[in-house]
């Protein structure tokens, strides 16, 4: 019985988490210029319950809309250490990815996911509102079904990412390691 | 017995002055001291409505043939209740003094419980020769304290104030004494007449007073004298001595004048024109003095001006003079006694622990000295009249009793002067024990002085749940002067406009903190330090120097538009007065320092003039 | 003697009126996003938007806290507003309104904002610090001529028990509907527009500048309380208003209507609420943002020169 409800409950609190995601914009990269029309009348995100908000520690979503340079990736840790679980991340466009056209820069991180768990990837150079639109959808979906559990990851493997954002910060890039079990995971 | 207690009260004093090179705790003699005041008010309980629970054996009124003159001291429900201020607070903060002070200053002790003896002998005295002596027996061993401050401009000042007060209530006393051949208070108001010599007595007196009680204009050495001297001193300055200057004025208003005598002067829909005077007086005190209250930044000078401000609604509810205003006055004076006694001692535990004064200095206190704060809090909620204390009922009463008068500018001022007070309640609370912990290291205020502040916040508490008995003190004194009373029970006021039951805030407020409570456990919570904050991703333990406390000119949008109209408005005007009075006695000193023949002439016409005089 | 049925009834219709109270304030704020969506010409967020929000920040799995002082926020805020409401005459009903008067409520809003304001001073951070003294700067500017017309209609009711003047509006008199009183409503209104912190207003909160200001280290029930505070608040700020100059929503007589009464009541007075709330987030969007001086300054030169020409009108042709 109390497992019912329990299960009712978490049930619940995803349907509500899903249908009122907040996000914080980490804007230094270029694709932010890609959030207003995503924001206004013609695509309007607030119809599915999501906004921006000022602070992480009312924010849902970290969205980091570009590449991300070593000086920035230490703030993008800080914000995402100070925000409150469930919490996902939104990785927008190649750089966060691959690095995009940042690819052999000395300064710049090329795979975002060893850094700080990512939920979501759009991919894009820069990905269109429509294809962002339909990223948040999914993300929807997968908080549905209870797939998006980065957090968890973050927690879990909280050192390896530690060590990696350490490497990256003293320009030590060639010693960052993938997290191999959070590909695992997410794999299942 | 009366002059037997004040006998030993000077003893005590004498005693405290002589043991303090011995001893730090030479000022157990003042704490002993206070507890004869004390003695008295148990004594006298029934005096005041209330239950006779010992018996001492006081008089109710005495005569004392002293060399010179007759002293007469009774007890009326009245002084009662004065007494509470001035007395019932006196031995908590000599208590904390003890403990304040690190080095056992005799003088301070002695000077402190002189300062007493004035203070009980004022609310006793029934006759005015008694009065003014102890009068001045109080302003003085207070201007001894003040010069302990060793501060020129706060010694000067409350010496001029000081002695322009002695001379304005002694002039009016004269005036009253040759107009109704007496001085005893009980037969001053049958024998006095509306003349226009008593209107001057009336108006020297109430100004008299008014220094004391730091009415606008008169309030500048306020300011000065309360943020240089020790802590304990100006917390029974402001918390127990101010009083006696609305007591004097409420004594001058029922007793020396009276009110049938004053209403011959003119009435405004039933109010006497010197009452509404007074009033407009009060209320440009409340607003004035709040507005600089919170643009100032030492701690110690923006309670003073929250001070002058807490005053002047006691000013507006004397003059006011309806029971309600006058319910609401007292109780007014009662709080303002209790919080403002508990925040300068709060301020000076919290100087005790820093050693820094300057709000923009402070920051953080509260989370290593959390009594001390809480206490403060409790008093700032008195001061800001949150009704979770007893601070609202007395503004409640003043508001309604505009309202119910339809004095339609009395009313906005004093409400808005409320709102202000929010405002530099938050100053202090955010400023100095709240934001950025900028003192990690300090330890929580000593439990001596944590105790007497604790004391001293019992009654806030009690009153807020309890008006009703503080209600019944004021019914005696209403019945004492003649006035009516206002209904009430212990819990509810009620006046013809409406009523204010405090059980139905209470339990409301109980209701609600459980619905917040069920909130606040359902989920968990992890405390975080406080430089774990969000600051655009900059993390700010890697900054040298970095300040995260926004204290500094905390409301500069609002100095900035208010600072033409009311910086140094005052001091300016006595600056005139200054440069005017130095000129006229340059004029003299060059008239004197002249030649032989000049003086020989000036010796001559003041020959002639006074031979003028006396062939008139 | 203590009634102990009274009391239980008085319990039962407080916990309802509370809840009605909060329900409705979280539907306005939702309400509030679809009028904005909609003058931008946007779909907008479903109304029930909310309490969806509301859901998910009550159910977050972690919160932080800067500490008990910090804490004192979430305790104070959500009581001190249900405490107001309960104070409040709604639609007829009195509740607790007749032991307490106008300044007791005008008192008793600053329990809520107070406590908020403590909890922010104890985050630490220092757009906590800025936020709060511009909301207190905010409620310095609008009280005053807010205390001004509302002087006007205590002084023409004689009374500053808030049941008694929704009781002297029966009948459909409202205060709205004597011409001073017209002016004073208009100046209450403009002082709504500061108390509710809509724009010109929202300085206070500004979310681009400061961080959402006092609320910047509030997340997950913290936020969630702070956000039932707020939606209550607009109920409580609006039930004032519509007290004080509309009658307080009472069309129908309960004496004489019975239980039909009370129904009618709180559906005007639900309607009434709305439209003085949808007005003020209409001049919302419409308009940038005042700084803190340029509100200050505006409430205390044209919105009290207004309210001073109400209160002489009542006080020298009315009374």
């Amino acid at each position: 019985m109390a497992e019912e409800i329990k299960e009712k409950w978490s049930k619940i609190a995803r349907w509500a988490s899903k249908r009122s995601l907040w996000m914080v914009h980490f804007c230094t990269g270029c694709g932010a210029i890609e959030m207003p029309p995503v924001m206004t009348s013609r695509f309007d995100m607030e119809r599915f319950g999501m906004g921006s908000m000022a602070t992480p520690r009312q924010a849902d979503i970290l969205l980091i809309t570009g590449y991300l340079s070593i000086k920035t990736l230490k703030r993008v840790v800080r914000v995402y250490e100070q925000m409150q679980a469930p919490k996902y991340v939104v990785a927008f466009g190649s750089c966060t990815i691959n690095g995009g056209m940042y690819w052999d820069s000395y300064n710049t991180i090329k795979d975002l996911s060893k850094y700080i768990p990512v939920d979501l990837y759009i991919a894009g150079c820069m990905p269109r509102p429509e294809a962002i639109i339909d990223a948040f959808n999914k993300l929807m979906e997968m908080i549905d079904r209870g797939e998006a559990r980065g957090w968890e990851k973050y927690e879990k493997y909280y050192e390896k990412y530690k060590r990696n954002q350490e490497a990256a910060f003293n320009y030590k890039l060639e010693e960052v390691e993938e997290v191999e079990e959070e590909r695992k995971g997410g794999e299942k | 017995m009366i002059w037997e207690a004040i006998s030993l009260m000077v003893l005590l004093a004498l005693l405290a002055y002589a043991t303090g090179r011995l001893s730090r705790y030479s000022g157990i003699f003042a704490v002993l001291a206070g507890f004869v005041p004390l003695a008295m008010l148990f004594d006298w309980a029934p005096t005041a409505g209330l239950k006779h629970l010992i018996s001492l054996g006081f008089e109710k009124s005495t005569a004392v043939n002293i060399k010179i003159a007759t002293l007469h001291f009774s007890i009326t429900p009245l002084s009662w209740l004065f007494l509470t201020m001035v007395g019932g607070i006196f031995p908590f903060i000599a208590l904390y003094a003890i403990s304040y002070f690190k080095k056992a200053p005799g003088g301070f002790f002695g000077s402190m419980t002189l300062a007493l003896v004035g203070a009980t002998g004022v609310v006793l005295a029934s006759d005015l020769l008694t009065f003014f002596i102890f009068w001045e027996v109080m302003s003085w061993s207070a201007f001894l304290l003040v010069v302990r401050g060793r501060d020129r401009s706060a010694i000067t000042s409350y010496f001029s104030f000081s002695a322009l007060s002695a001379y304005l209530i002694l002039f009016g006393i004269m005036v009253l004494r040759s107009e109704a051949e007496t001085l005893s208070f009980s037969s001053l108001s049958s024998s006095i007449t509306s003349s226009r010599l008593t209107l001057l007595a009336f108006i020297s007196m109430a100004a008299g007073f008014g220094v004391k009680g730091a009415l606008m204009p008169l309030h500048i050495w306020a300011p000065r004298a309360y943020s240089r001297s020790e802590e304990p001193f100006v917390a029974y300055l402001a918390g127990g001595l101010s009083k006696l200057g609305y007591y004097g004025i409420f004594l001058l208003f029922y007793s020396f004048v009276g009110v049938s005598v004053i209403t011959r002067f003119g009435t405004f829909r039933g109010v006497p024109y010197l009452g509404y005077s007074l009033a407009i007086f009060g209320a440009l005190s409340a607003f004035i003095g709040t507005v600089l209250a919170f643009m100032e930044d030492d701690l110690r000078k923006l309670l003073a001006y929250s001070s002058i401000g807490q005053l002047g609604y006691i000013a507006i509810g004397i003059g006011i003079g309806t029971p309600l205003a006058l319910s609401g006055a007292l109780f007014q004076a009662v709080n303002h006694t209790f919080f403002k006694a508990v925040l300068f001692l709060a301020a000076g535990s919290v100087y005790y622990r820093t050693g820094r004064w300057k709000i923009s200095e402070l920051g953080g206190v509260a989370y290593r000295m959390p009594f001390t704060f809480l206490a403060a809090l409790f008093s700032i909620f008195a001061l800001a009249a949150i009704p979770i204390t007893s601070g609202f009922a007395a503004k409640w009463l003043l508001y309604v009793s505009t309202v119910d008068k339809r004095f339609v500018f009395l009313t906005p001022i004093m409400l808005i002067a409320g709102v202000g007070a929010f405002l530099y309640s938050f100053r202090i609370l955010y400023g100095v024990f709240l934001g950025e912990p900028r003192y990690p290291d300090i330890k929580e205020a000593p439990a001596l002085q944590l105790i007497p502040m604790w004391i001293l916040v019992m009654p806030l508490v009690i009153f807020l749940i309890f008006p009703g008995k503080l209600m019944d003190v004021f019914g005696e004194i209403f019945a004492y002067y003649g006035l009516e009373g206002v209904s009430h029970t212990d819990f509810a006021i009620t006046t013809s406009l409406s009523s204010y039951n405090t059980l139905a805030v209470i339990f409301a407020l109980m209701g609600g903190l459980m619905v917040a409570f069920i909130i606040y456990v359902s989920r968990p919570h992890r405390v975080v330090s406080h430089y774990d904050n969000y600051l655009s991703g900059e993390i700010p333990e890697v900054h040298e120097g970095l300040s995260l406390h926004a204290a500094t000119r905390y409301y500069k949008p609002v100095e900035d538009l208010f600072q033409p109209y009311f910086a140094h408005g005052a001091e300016r005007f006595y600056h005139h007065i200054e440069v005017g009075l130095e000129g006229v006695g340059d004029g003299l000193r060059r008239l004197f320092k002249t030649t032989v023949s000049n003086m020989i002439y000036l010796v001559l016409a003041g020959l002639l003039l006074i031979g003028w005089w006396l062939t008139w | 003697m203590v009634d102990f049925s009274s009391i239980l009834a008085l319990l039962v219709e407080g916990v309802l009126l509370a809840a009605l109270g909060v329900l409705t304030g979280i539907l306005f704020m939702g309400i509030a996003r679809k009028v904005v969506a909609r003058v931008h010409n946007r779909v907008g967020p479903p109304v029930y938007q909310s309490y969806i929000d509301i859901i998910k920040l009550l159910t977050k799995k972690t919160n932080i806290s800067h500490g008990w002082i910090f804490d004192l926020a979430l305790l104070f805020s959500i009581s001190g507003i249900l405490l107001t409401l309960l104070f409040l005459p709604i639609g007829g009903i009195k509740l607790l309104s007749i032991h307490g008067d106008l300044f007791l409520v005008l008192y008793l809003l600053a329990i809520p904002a107070l406590g908020f304001a403590l909890g922010a001073g104890a985050s630490g951070n220092p757009n906590a610090g800025i936020g709060v003294m511009r909301a207190l700067v905010m409620m310095f500017s609008y009280e005053l001529p807010f205390i001004i017309a509302v002087l006007a209609v205590m002084i023409y009711y004689d009374t500053t028990s808030i049941a008694t003047i929704v009781a002297s509006q029966s009948h459909m008199r409202w205060a709205i509907l004597v011409p001073p009183l017209l002016i004073g409503a208009l100046v209450a209104d403009m002082a709504l527009q500061g108390m509710l912190m809509e724009k010109p207003f929202d300085i206070p909160i500004a979310p681009h500048e400061i961080a959402s200001g006092p609320m910047v280290e509030f997340g997950g029930k913290y936020l969630g309380t702070l956000m039932l505070y707020k939606a209550t608040s607009i109920v409580v700020e609006t039930t004032l208003f519509v007290d004080l100059f509309l009658g307080g929503a009472v069309v129908l007589d309960p004496a004489t209507y019975g239980a039909v009464a009370y129904a009618v009541n709180l559906v005007v007075w639900f309607l009434l609420i709305l439209a003085v709330f949808i007005i003020s987030v209409l001049i919302n969007t419409v308009f940038p943002r005042f700084r803190i001086e340029q509100a200050l300054k505006f409430y205390w030169s044209y919105d009290t020169a207004l309210a001073i020409l109400a209160l002489m009108w009542i006080y020298f042709l009315y009374i």
